[in-house]
This record gives structure tokens, C-alpha cells and sequence, in this order.
């Protein structure tokens, strides 16, 4: 009885590591990403792994406490990468890594 | 009876980890891939799959008929919502000119946008559409 809930425990705890980490390597690509989308890229994923965040720790403690934060996330986590795309990433220019040949269309 | 919730269990823990382990692999690919467009293509498809994974190992956890339908209702919304915000980052990148064009296999798209630019040459006299600027 106790041998597999400790291999629950081992796996479970291995999944929150993992997502910690995965939200640690994404503070890094949204600290020096190269322009503003990159940045609603990972703000994207972000929201992501933090639903999946909660949901390591909901199935760990077989809660179902957190589930309309989850919710939320997943209904309104990609308002700020849209929002970013649409209306900041217009007026960004991080760097030009073509020739702006096509400059002449109008916006 | 007791058996095969213990088995049920243990399925739950092995897709959260698994899950967790995608999330994870999509967040390093997206560390280390060097454009907009290939970072888009590492971040969305091992979010949802990892995050769908991760829902599936909750459900198989909880096993309440609430929680169930809640769990359903937070994939449903992240497959809703992830194709537009990677839609609209995609286009965004394009037109502000972020996206190598030379290695681009195909581009459909430049056909679309920069049809009134006529530099390559008189392929359709320019001034029968009406042009936008």
C-alpha cells in the first residue's frame, strides 16, 4: 500500500520541479527576449505553466480548490500576448534584421 | 477494487509528470530557439499538449463528476484560446518585419501583403486597383 503512493509522491513532486523550472527558464527568455513579442510568447506559455502549475499541486493534494483560478488563466492568459501583438509591437523596433524593402506599405 | 484505484492513481501521476516533462521540454526549446516564428512553433503545441496532459492526470486523480467537467471546461478554453494569441504574435512579426524571409521555404503570405509594392516588375499596371495609400 505504501510502495506506490510513494511513487505518486516521487512522480508528482518530480512534475512540480519541473513546471518550477520551466517558469524559471521562462523570467529569463521575458527578461532578454529581443522585442515585445518574444516577450507575449513566453507571457503566453507563462500563463500555461502556471495553469499546469496548479494543476500538479491540485492533483498532489486532490483539492479542487484552485480549479476557477485555473479556469480564469485559461480563458483570459492570452489577452495579454494579444494585446501586446496588436498594439505595442507596432511601434517596437528592437532591430532591423532585414532590409527594409518593404517599407513603403502603409500601416 | 481498492487495486484498481491504485492503478488509477499511479496513471494520474504518470500523466502529470509526463505532462510537467512536455511543459518543460517546450520551455527549453523555447530558450534556445533563435526566432520569432520558431519560438512561437516550440511554445504552442508542448503547452497544450503538456497542459492537456496534466488536466487528464487531475481528472484520473480526482474522479469527481464537478471537477471533471471543470477540468474539460480549462482544456476547452486553452484550445480556444492558444490559436489566436499564436496567430495574431505570427502576423504582428510579419509585418513589423521580424521574420527572415530568405529562409523561408514558403511564403504565401508575401503574395498576399506585397502585391501593391510592384518592384519586381510590370506584371499588372498598378493603377487600375485602387491602392491604400
Amino acid at each position: 500500500m505504501s510502495g506506490p503512493e510513494t511513487v505518486d509522491r516521487v512522480l508528482m513532486t518530480a512534475a512540480v520541479v519541473f513546471v518550477v523550472v520551466a517558469g524559471a527558464l521562462l523570467l529569463f527568455r521575458i527578461s532578454r527576449g529581443p522585442s515585445m513579442l518574444d516577450r507575449a510568447i513566453a507571457l503566453d506559455v507563462f500563463a500555461a505553466v502556471v495553469i499546469a502549475g496548479l494543476g500538479a499541486k491540485s492533483a498532489f493534494a486532490r483539492d479542487p480548490f484552485y480549479f476557477p483560478i485555473m479556469l480564469v488563466l485559461a480563458f483570459l492568459g492570452f489577452t495579454g500576448s494579444v494585446g501586446i501583438a496588436r498594439f505595442i509591437a507596432v511601434r517596437d523596433k528592437p532591430l532591423p534584421r532585414r532590409k527594409p524593402a518593404g517599407k513603403e506599405e502603409s500601416k | 477494487m481498492n487495486v484498481w484505484l491504485q492503478i488509477t492513481d499511479t496513471a494520474g501521476a504518470v500523466l502529470v509528470f509526463l505532462g510537467a516533462a512536455i511543459c518543460l521540454l517546450g520551455v527549453v526549446g523555447m530558450v534556445k530557439l533563435p526566432d520569432v516564428l520558431s519560438r512561437s512553433h516550440a511554445a504552442t503545441k508542448p503547452q497544450t499538449l503538456g497542459l492537456l496532459l496534466v488536466l487528464a492526470g487531475v481528472a484520473l486523480r480526482l474522479r469527481s463528476g464537478m471537477d471533471l467537467a471543470t477540468l474539460v471546461l480549462i482544456g476547452f478554453f486553452q484550445l480556444m484560446t492558444s490559436p489566436v494569441a499564436a496567430h495574431l504574435v505570427a502576423r504582428s512579426a510579419y509585418r513589423t518585419g521580424q521574420v527572415e524571409r530568405g529562409e523561408l521555404l514558403f511564403d504565401d503570405l508575401d503574395a498576399q501583403l506585397s502585391e501593391p509594392r510592384r518592384e519586381p516588375g510590370p506584371a499588372r499596371e498598378p493603377d487600375t486597383g485602387p491602392e491604400r495609400d
